[in-house]
């Protein structure tokens, strides 16, 4: 008993150990982002930085927000972020919201083409000729419409949708509301787990994607943050270039304002999800056991 | 055989009006609906019938409808992509780049699954499970910039930290050197969606059926012994199916982040040699130097081989296992 007892305690250890060092490696990489965007520029490419900024300083911040580039941005990628999450929350749910009726008329039909068009695509080359023709390219449109429905969570909201009481439904429609009503003013205020996975996932998808901003867009005050970030990565990935390079006489580098707007980039999502974790993970439950 | 025909007419004389009063009743939902079939039509079957491009001579300003009316052209795009001169460079870093990222990236999640499983002070396992799904939700520029701030020659902390212990004279050029690009390719999957794949796994070891852990503790198996015993045949089914989405999606990725996204924003000038996959190829030659049809020719090819894959992945796994997609 006393050796089994032992066995146990050596296996502990083990197990701690390892996962202690998994949570190391996730975590520092964004801790050390964050010393060295509060570290001066300059003083950041003698190395030897590991636990703490050496030399403390907000120019790196100041800079970033001065920039017109870097500010113009921002301000492009918040927007795509709230109004592309808004129009694929709001969209998606009305879509679901009819397929969720089970004595839909063809409704098998509109299940079969939504499942095809999840599994098939026709490629990138094709869907640039369509976004073109139909005037997409260069515009704000580009952000927010071809991702305005999402099969994924379609078929995710659908099975939430039937799971909600029919007498919940049902008084509104004795009081005479027109189905939008009852979408809008019933079915969207209890779902809230559904709204809440949904938006954290499109938000998240909104604030990160660049490929559209490299692909569709040529207009420069149409950037996201994301493409800038590409720019500024590129500008200092090649070897013995970047120490010194761009750096002015305020002693912020080409290095140091890729960092803050890494450190801008990965903030806000670092702030919401622990608080929508319970959500997303029942979410991505419910879509891997249905869908 | 007339007596059927007969009894189909008449249900079906009798079903129309019968369909058309729960349309007219239900055209609201309809509406709704209608609307997501016309996006669906729009933004993904359009692009589907957009493919035939790769069969025909086709010049971006003529639009969609250059689509239908140019010219064919057969095969001659595909067969320009094998006898391209880099053709065997490119199919062969595709091909190394989705081993290599499946090999190392499959079993990762499954292990911390089975690590987290074995924790019970449930602040620490709640903590590090918040932690290791961070990185699903940052961006691949992010990861890239990360990936730089790490492993560069000039401003990389890992060159600085062995320098100064004295393991290396000389910087190593672990994010241009084309010899290393795998590795970080590999690495970064890793770090990235690691602790998001271990969710379901996670999910399916909580299916399991406590009594079997308890009776296997009475009958005197040790922690190692339900772990082979129990926990893995517990979740074999999950593994399958998600080893056969894995295999499906070997050429974009895998199940850990695109093969695209990564190619393309950790590679450069200088590792070309190693990171340049179909992908990004397809990209350069398509949308940069404008020609379409050769791009969507080398797209369709990828496309249909991963189809390809998926099915005789899932028909391998039905036969040897049982578990499938479909």
């Amino acid at each position: 008993m006393a050796r089994a007892r032992q066995k146990d305690l050596l296996f502990d250890a083990f197990i701690y150990t390892i996962l202690f060092c998994i949570m190391l490696v996730m975590l520092y990489p964004f801790f050390y982002v964050l010393i060295i965007s509060f570290n001066k520029g300059t003083d950041s490419m003698l190395g030897d930085i590991y636990l703490w900024s050496r030399s403390f300083t907000l120019e790196n911040y100041a800079m970033f927000l001065s920039d017109p580039k870097w500010y113009k941005a921002l301000v492009v990628t918040v927007m795509r972020t709230v109004i592309g999450t808004f129009l694929g929350v709001t969209f998606t749910c009305l879509v679901a919201y009819g397929l969720s009726h089970r004595d839909l008329l063809f409704g098998k039909v509109y299940f079969s083409v939504v499942i095809f068009a999840m599994y098939f695509s026709g490629g990138l080359i094709p869907y640039y000729v369509v976004l073109r023709s139909i005037g997409l390219l260069n515009t704000f449109g580009v952000y927010v419409v071809p991702s305005m429905l999402s099969t994924f969570f379609l078929l995710i909201a659908v099975s939430f949708f039937r799971e909600i009481p029919a007498e919940l439904k049902e008084s509104a429609v004795i009081d005479g509301a027109s189905e939008f009503k009852i979408f809008w003013s019933i079915v969207l205020p209890v779902s809230l787990p559904l709204l809440a996975t949904m938006s954290l996932f499109l938000g998240v998808g909104q604030w990160n994607s660049w490929l559209d901003s490299a692909y569709f867009v040529q207009e420069d005050w149409l950037r996201t943050l994301t493409f800038r970030m590409i720019e500024i990565i590129n500008k200092s990935n090649i070897p013995r270039e970047a120490l010194g390079a761009g750096a002015t006489t305020s002693g912020v580098t080409n290095y140091s304002l890729q960092v803050t707007s890494m450190v801008v980039s990965v903030a806000p999502i670092v702030c919401v999800y622990p608080f929508l974790q319970k959500y997303f993970v029942q979410g991505i439950m419910l879509g891997s056991v249905k869908g | 055989m007339n007596l059927k025909v007969a009894i189909a007419k008449t249900n079906t004389t009798k079903q129309w009006p019968q369909y058309w009063k729960r349309f007219k009743k239900q055209w609201p939902l309809h509406l709704f609906v209608g609307m997501g079939m016309l996006f669906l039509l729009i933004f993904a079957y359009t692009p589907m019938f957009g493919i035939i491009m790769a069969f025909k001579e086709y010049r971006i300003v003529t639009g969609i409808r250059g689509i239908f009316t140019s010219e064919w052209v057969g095969l001659q795009y595909f067969r320009e992509f094998v006898t391209d001169y880099r053709f065997g460079e490119i199919v062969r870093n595709t091909l190394v780049l989705s081993l290599l990222k499946v090999l190392f990236t499959f079993p990762a999640p499954i292990l911390l699954a089975i690590l987290l499983n074995e924790v019970r002070k449930m602040a620490f396992k709640r903590f590090v499970q918040t932690v290791s799904y961070l990185p699903h939700f940052i961006s691949w520029v992010v990861v890239a910039g990360l990936s730089f701030s790490f492993f560069s020659a000039d401003v990389g902390i890992v060159n600085k930290l062995l320098m100064k212990i004295g393991l290396i004279l000389e910087p190593l050029d672990l994010t241009t050197n084309p010899d290393y690009f795998w590795g970080l390719a590999v690495g970064t999957a890793m770090w990235k969606e690691m602790g998001w794949w271990s969710i379901i796994f996670m999910a399916a070891i909580a299916g399991i059926n406590p009594a079997l852990y308890e009776a296997a503790q009475i009958d005197g198996a040790g922690r190692l012994a339900r772990i082979r015993h129990i926990t893995l045949p517990g979740i074999k089914g999950t593994v399958v199916v998600v080893l056969i989405l894995t295999v499906g999606s070997i050429l974009g990725g895998g199940l850990v982040g695109s093969n695209f996204e990564q190619a393309y924003l950790l590679g450069n000038s200088i590792n070309n040699s190693t990171s340049e996959i179909v992908q990004t190829y397809a990209f350069k030659v398509g949308l940069a130097d404008g020609r379409f049809a050769y791009a969507a020719a080398i797209d369709l090819i990828q496309s249909v081989i991963s189809v390809t894959l998926i099915f005789l992945s899932n028909y391998v796994a039905k036969r040897t296992s049982g578990s499938s997609l479909f």
